[in-house]
Formats: C-alpha cells, sequence, structure tokens
C-alpha cells in the first residue's frame, strides 16, 4: 500500500510573490531581443541540468553503494566511492543468498513482464486493429468501455481482483500475476490510433481483392505495418508490469513466486530492524542488478520507442 | 442517533467478544479430538521463521508446516487483511503488539481464549499478558518482548569522564556533556520515521493511551506523562542535544561514524547493533533506560505474538504450532540459532535458551540478559494498545520530521495524532467517550 500523503503540507504560496517584480523588467528586456533568448536558453539548461540530477543522483548513489561493504555503507559518504571496491562480493552474495532466490526472482519478473507484456501487445495490437478497420455492431460502445479502463488506475484494481483469484483459486499461483497483466487497455487505445495513422485502408482492400482472409490480411499485411506502434505497446506494458508492486504483494505469499521489486521489499523492510544488515546491503546490490535489463530493453528498443512516440504526431 | 448507538455497539469490545465466542471460539474445542494432524501454512517476516518451521516438523511428523517470508511494515497487514477477507489466509501468522487489537477488534483473528488461552496465563507474566488480552479474551501469544534499555559509547563516556544517566534530568545533562566533549557528537536520537520508541518511552513514563472500557474506549495520547515525555524530547531535539533523523541508515551511518554515542533502544538492539556495527565491538555497553524519579521503569520498543487468523482450516495443528515456537525450549532454540538474535523471549522461563544462544563478547560480556530481565520486570502494567494503530501511527510518522525544526511541538504532535485517531475510530463505528 502506498503511504499516505501527509495532509498538513503548507499552502503553497504560488504566483504571488513571482508575479509582483515582472512588470518592471519585462519593459527592459523587451527591446534588445538576445538578452530574453539567452535568459530562456539558460532557464531550459538549468532546468534540464536538474531534471538531469534528479534522475541521475539516485542511481549515482545506487551505483557507489553497490560497490562498498558492509562497514562503508554506513562508514562513508553516500555519493564518494568506498575505500575498497566491494563489488564482486556484493554480487556473489547476491546470488547465492537463500539458497539463490534472486536468480528466481529475475526470471519470474522477466516471466510477468517479458511475456506478459508481449502477450499483451500482440492482443492489444489486434483488438485496436480491429477497432479501427473492422466494422462490427457496439463498436463504439465497446470502445468507450475499453477507454473507461484506461482511466481506473491498475492499483486501484488490486484488490478486487484478489477477491476474483481467491474466489478462482488463484491467489498466491503464478497466474495471478501473469493474468492481469494481459489487460492493457491503454494499449488497445494506442493500437487504434496507430492502425488508423499506419495502415492504410487500400492497401487492405487489395488484400482482400487478392483473397486474403481477414486474419491473414492483419498477420500479414498489417502488423508488420504495425511494428513501431507494438513495439511502443510492449514498452509501456513491460515497464508497468515490471514496476507493479502491489498486486505481487496482495496476491503472492510464497517467496518462489515472488518478482524481484517484491523480494528486494522483502529483504529491504526487515533488514535494520532486525539486525541483517547484510540483507540491506542485498536489497542495494539487488536494486542495480534489477534496474538493468531495465536499461537494456530501452536502450535496445529505443528506436522504436522514439518513431511510436511521435506517430501520427503530423498526420 | 439510535442507528449510530448499535452501529457502535456493534464495533465495541463487549459486542464482539459475545459474538466472536458465538461464532467462532467454541469450534477447536468441539471438534471430535483426533491426533493433531495436517498442513499448517506460516506467515512471518521474523528472522529464523524458516530454521523455527524447519525445526517444528523435524520432531512432529504429523504436522506438516509450511513457511513463506512476506515482507514487513503496514504492508504485511493490510495484506493480511486482504486475505482474511479473501479467505485466503494462512493458519498462523505474525502481528506485532500494536496491531493486535486492530485485527481482534474487526474481527479478523480467531478468540484463542479456549485454546491457548491458559497457556498464555500460566506461562507469561501480566507486562505481556496485557498486550494480548483484550476484553477479557486472549488473541494471540507473545514470542518475545522488547524491554527498554539504554545503549551508550563506554570508551567515549570515560574519554570524556561523563557519567552513565539513570534519570531524565541527568540524561538531559548527558546530551549537554556530549555535545560539549565533541561538537559532532549527539548522546540521543529522536526517530523521524518510526514513532514506536516515543511511544514507549511516554509508557515508561506512565502513560496509557487507550482503555478498552465494557462498551466503549477512551483515548488519551497526550495525558499528563505523554505529554511530559513529549516536551522533554522535543526540547532536546530542537536545542539539537539529540539528533532528529531517520531510525534506517542515517541513524546507522550517525553510528559508524561516532555522530551518535548513546540512545535508548529495546533488548533486541543490541544484536541488530553489533550485526551492523561489527568495527565498533568492545566501544559499546548497554545500561538500564533512565527513568523520571531514578526507580526502575520500563516499557515495550517492539516484540511480536502469533495469532490464528479467521478461517484457518486448521486451527488445533496452528495452536499446537504457536505453543511450541513461543514456549518449548527447543522452539526458542530454533528462533536464535542463528547466534545474531538478541531478542528477549517473553516467556522469562526462556530466558536460559536465548542467553546462551547469544555471545556478549561485543559488549565486553556484560550480562545483557540480566539488565533484559529487569527492564521487563519493570514494564509498566496498564497499558494497551489501539484498535486503529496503522492510524495512529501514521499521524504521528507525518509530523515527527517537523519537532526538530520547531514547526510543531511534540505535545501537539500527539494531541493531533490523537484527533486522527479519533475520528478514524468513530468512523469504523467504536464508541470513544474520552477524552
Amino acid at each position: 500500500m502506498t503511504t499516505p500523503s501527509t495532509l498538513p503540507t503548507a499552502p503553497a504560496p504560488a504566483p504571488a510573490p513571482a508575479a509582483v517584480p515582472a512588470p518592471l523588467p519585462h519593459r527592459r528586456r523587451r527591446a534588445p531581443k538576445a538578452p530574453s533568448a539567452l535568459l530562456s536558453r539558460a532557464g531550459v539548461t538549468a532546468l534540464l541540468a536538474l531534471a538531469t540530477l534528479y534522475t541521475l543522483l539516485p542511481l549515482t548513489w545506487l551505483l557507489l553503494s553497490s560497490t562498498k561493504s558492509r562497514a562503508d555503507l554506513f562508514g562513508t559518504n553516500g555519493f564518494a566511492p568506498g575505500r575498497d571496491m566491494h563489488l564482486a562480493e556484493n554480487l556473489e552474495q547476491l546470488f547465492t543468498a537463500d539458497g539463490g532466490v534472486y536468480l528466481r526472482w529475475i526470471l519470474n519478473t522477466v516471466a510477468y513482464a517479458g511475456v506478459g507484456a508481449l502477450l499483451a501487445a500482440v492482443f492489444s495490437v489486434a483488438a485496436g486493429y480491429a477497432f479501427d478497420k473492422l466494422a462490427f455492431p457496439g463498436k463504439e460502445r465497446l470502445f468507450s468501455l475499453v477507454l473507461l479502463g484506461v482511466m481506473v488506475p491498475g492499483t486501484a484494481l488490486a484488490i478486487p481482483l484478489f477477491l476474483l483469484a481467491a474466489e478462482a483459486g488463484l491467489v498466491n499461483t503464478f497466474w495471478s500475476v501473469f493474468l492481469p497483466g494481459l489487460v492493457f487497455p491503454f494499449g488497445v487505445y494506442l493500437a487504434r490510433v496507430f492502425s488508423a495513422s499506419y495502415v492504410p485502408d487500400e492497401v487492405l482492400e487489395a488484400a482482400r481483392m487478392d483473397g486474403a482472409s481477414e486474419f491473414r490480411a492483419f498477420r500479414t499485411i498489417a502488423f508488420p505495418m504495425l511494428a513501431p506502434g507494438f513495439v511502443t505497446i510492449f514498452l509501456f506494458q513491460f515497464t508497468q508490469i515490471w514496476n507493479s508492486f502491489f498486486l505481487p504483494l496482495v496476491m503472492l505469499s510464497d517467496q518462489d513466486l515472488y518478482p524481484v521489486n517484491l523480494g528486494l521489499y522483502v529483504w529491504y523492510s526487515s533488514a535494520l530492524s532486525q539486525g541483517h544488515p547484510e540483507d540491506y546491503l542485498l536489497a542495494v546490490v539487488g536494486s542495480l542488478v534489477a534496474v538493468a535489463p531495465l536499461i537494456a530493453v530501452f536502450l535496445m528498443l529505443q528506436r522504436f520507442w522514439k518513431s511510436g512516440m511521435t506517430a501520427g504526431a503530423v498526420k | 442517533m439510535l442507528r449510530r448507538t448499535t452501529a457502535a455497539l456493534a464495533g465495541s469490545v463487549a459486542a464482539l467478544s459475545l459474538l466472536v465466542t458465538a461464532c467462532g471460539g467454541a469450534g477447536p474445542d468441539t471438534t471430535p479430538s483426533k491426533a493433531t494432524t495436517g498442513k499448517v501454512t506460516f506467515w512471518s517476516f521474523l528472522k529464523g521463521s524458516d530454521h523455527v518451521a524447519e525445526a517444528f516438523n523435524r520432531s512432529h511428523p504429523d504436522i506438516q508446516v509450511t513457511f513463506e517470508n512476506v515482507p514487513s511494515n503496514q504492508e504485511y497487514y493490510s495484506k493480511l487483511t486482504n486475505a482474511v477477507k479473501a479467505g485466503t489466509a494462512p493458519d498462523v501468522a505474525v502481528v506485532e503488539y500494536p496491531h493486535l487489537p486492530e485485527f481482534a477488534t474487526q474481527g479478523k483473528i480467531e478468540d484463542l481464549s479456549g485454546t491457548l488461552g491458559p497457556v498464555v496465563k500460566e506461562r507469561f507474566p501480566e507486562a505481556v499478558r496485557q498486550l494480548v488480552d483484550l476484553g477479557g479474551r486472549t488473541w494471540g501469544v507473545p514470542r518475545d518482548v522488547a524491554p527498554l534499555l539504554l545503549m551508550y559509547r563506554k570508551d567515549f563516556f570515560t574519554r570524556h569522564k561523563i557519567a552513565v544517566p539513570t534519570t531524565w534530568d541527568a540524561y538531559r545533562t548527558m546530551t549537554e556533556q556530549v555535545r560539549k566533549a565533541d561538537p559532532d557528537a549527539r548522546g540521543g536520537v529522536l526517530f523521524t520515521d518510526n514513532p514506536g520508541l516515543l511511544t514507549a518511552l511516554s509508557w515508561q513514563a506512565g502513560a496509557k493511551w487507550f482503555d478498552a472500557g465494557q462498551d466503549s474506549w477512551q483515548v488519551t495520547l497526550d495525558d499528563g506523562p505523554s505529554k511530559r515525555t513529549a516536551a522533554y524530547w522535543g526540547d532536546l531535539a530542537r536545542e539539537d542535544l539529540v539528533r532528529s533523523l531517520s531510525a534506517a541508515d542515517p541513524f546507522w551511518t550517525s553510528i559508524q561514524k561516532n555522530r551518535t554515542v548513546a540512545y535508548v533502544c529495546a533488548s533486541w538492539c543490541a544484536g541488530a547493533h553489533q550485526a551492523t556495527v561489527p568495527d565498533q565491538k568492545g566501544k559499546w555497553a548497554v545500561a538500564p533506560v533512565p527513568t523520571w524519579d531514578g526507580k526502575p521503569a520500563s516499557g515495550m520498543y517492539g516484540g511480536s505474538s502469533f495469532v490464528i487468523p479467521k478461517g484457518s482450516g486448521n486451527s488445533r495443528a496452528a495452536a499446537e504450532f504457536i505453543k511450541w515456537i513461543t514456549t518449548d525450549p527447543e522452539g526458542m532454540k530454533a528462533w536464535v540459532s542463528s547466534g545474531t538474535s538478541s531478542m528477549f523471549p517473553a516467556d522469562p522461563a526462556l530466558v536460559p535458551v536465548t542467553k546462551a544462544a547469544f555471545g556478549t563478547e561485543y559488549y565486553g560480556g556484560q550480562d545483557l540478559y540480566a539488565l533484559g530481565k529487569a527492564s521487563y520486570d519493570a514494564v509498566r502494567p496498564g497499558w494497551a494498545w489501539g484498535p486503529v494503530m496503522g492510524a495512529t501511527n501514521t499521524a504521528l510518522v507525518d509530523r515527527l520530521p517537523k519537532v526538530a525544526g520547531g514547526t510543531v511541538s511534540l505535545p501537539d504532535v500527539l494531541t493531533l495524532a490523537e484527533r486522527t485517531t479519533v475520528a478514524q475510530m468513530k468512523q469504523r463505528g467504536m464508541r470513544v467517550t474520552a477524552p
């Protein structure tokens, strides 16, 4: 469960002070155009630098901390390297702890997120294509149902899903986390947009004229055209399942079925309070290893991702 | 108005105990007695749970216990609540004392009065029985207790000729001396993300936050002793005499870097401390926790018990398992078999078992369990945890980080948390008569 946000945050004293000194320099800056452009460029750069720091600082901490021994972890500055290199030992500990359960968590996550997102992307593309190209009764009404699904956040569905899974006897099984990952309404919506912009009706017309069945037209003609969209949807869902925490938390209690984030949380949550600091270090190193595949997937597929993100921007 | 009163009554303790007896309490006794057998699932986040389950299975071939390692903290309690709701709960689950009333009042756990009640009465002292009994019924069986102790750097205290404080007045003087001796060092901490220590210190001072009456609750988070304690620690934090920081790695960093040279903690901290900061071996010592009047008094910071969630299919075997892991010397031995735990058994008869397992070379061979025993004996009676501790703790933790800066005073934090707690309890249909 997410921690309840603090109620009494100070009321934001937002625009008032900024607005007051505005008029005076405004007129002065107007006349020579260069400083304003320079200022905005410096401003944008500063903002980007801040965002970069925000993204990279935790990663730096993670990277440095993973190389430290336990004494250095608490004894040296978080953003300075430790006194000696301990990464190899830490990694070895990580993969042998609790009978090598970490590797199992990684494999589970790959199955939940990798296979799950792959299937989810296939279903989404097929459904989105059907919504775009085929005519069937109640189509738009069905599609608004899909849009409704987009609006409901996944966390809100975890408990109802859990109760359903309990009815079906699926709690604490692989399927309880895998099956919900196959449903991705936002992917269906995206796929419909992709299909509209990537797959010309004329091509399908030609395929049908040549005697291709609807399924064949989709499989051999439309699907390859939708490849960038497919990858985009896959990546979206992949990260979503990879990061999903609450659903596996309520569904699973068998450690051998845990995805990696839940497993790391088990290590982290009881490590320091129960005097097992080695678990804390394991959680740190484990987090580093767990983000590596995500980075790899993105580096490999960002070409598709980028083209997918801007698809339909012009048309 | 009438509707509301009925709802309030339904949620109240008296009605609850009646209800529970009516529907579930008699279950285990009336089933035809045959040997307890079968499978038992066991949820725990406590270290050593795997060893305990293994050891039990070895000595009890008729019962097969499956241990499932679950995450701790608030996430665990929502998970357990949901599991009971869906009927997929385990047969045995760990619940820390502060959360026990919440599960009991919501009818999420079995009433153990008929099965394990006599064991609890016979083996455990009043100081811990008050934590598992509610409305005259027994809801859990204690495993360990966490009486308060003072941890301090012996070398630092000797070098700077600082006396180990026995009263809170002397403790304040000590924190001043520490800061004077080393501007970077402090003689205590106010945890910003864990209200447990503040609660334990209020308890020690004689506070009573909750009182379950016949059909209503009294909630007094800001009673006299609590206010006194809060004002004292709030002042120390604001004057920068103690550190205000998170109980996770910032705290251990401050220990490792010699910036925290004394702190109040519980018996289990000794093991956690030596495992986390192994290279300060021989520098630390343990003393009784200071008190307001110099006479022994204590409270508890932690500790856990075991319950049988509602819907357990095998509560007879579950009870057998719980009994073994909390009161059998072999069971206790399995808990501490790693040799790193300094937990204090709730059953005083088991102290020799844990004492033998925990080496105290780190603390210069001090008899930690004698100190723990004295503190356990001095735990104030009359303490009870509330029925919505999750909400209470959140209300406290939300404001704790602001205390050191002076934005809010610590006594006010208690008053505000009390308001949140009462509101939450009324929302759940409980009757609150005081304040």
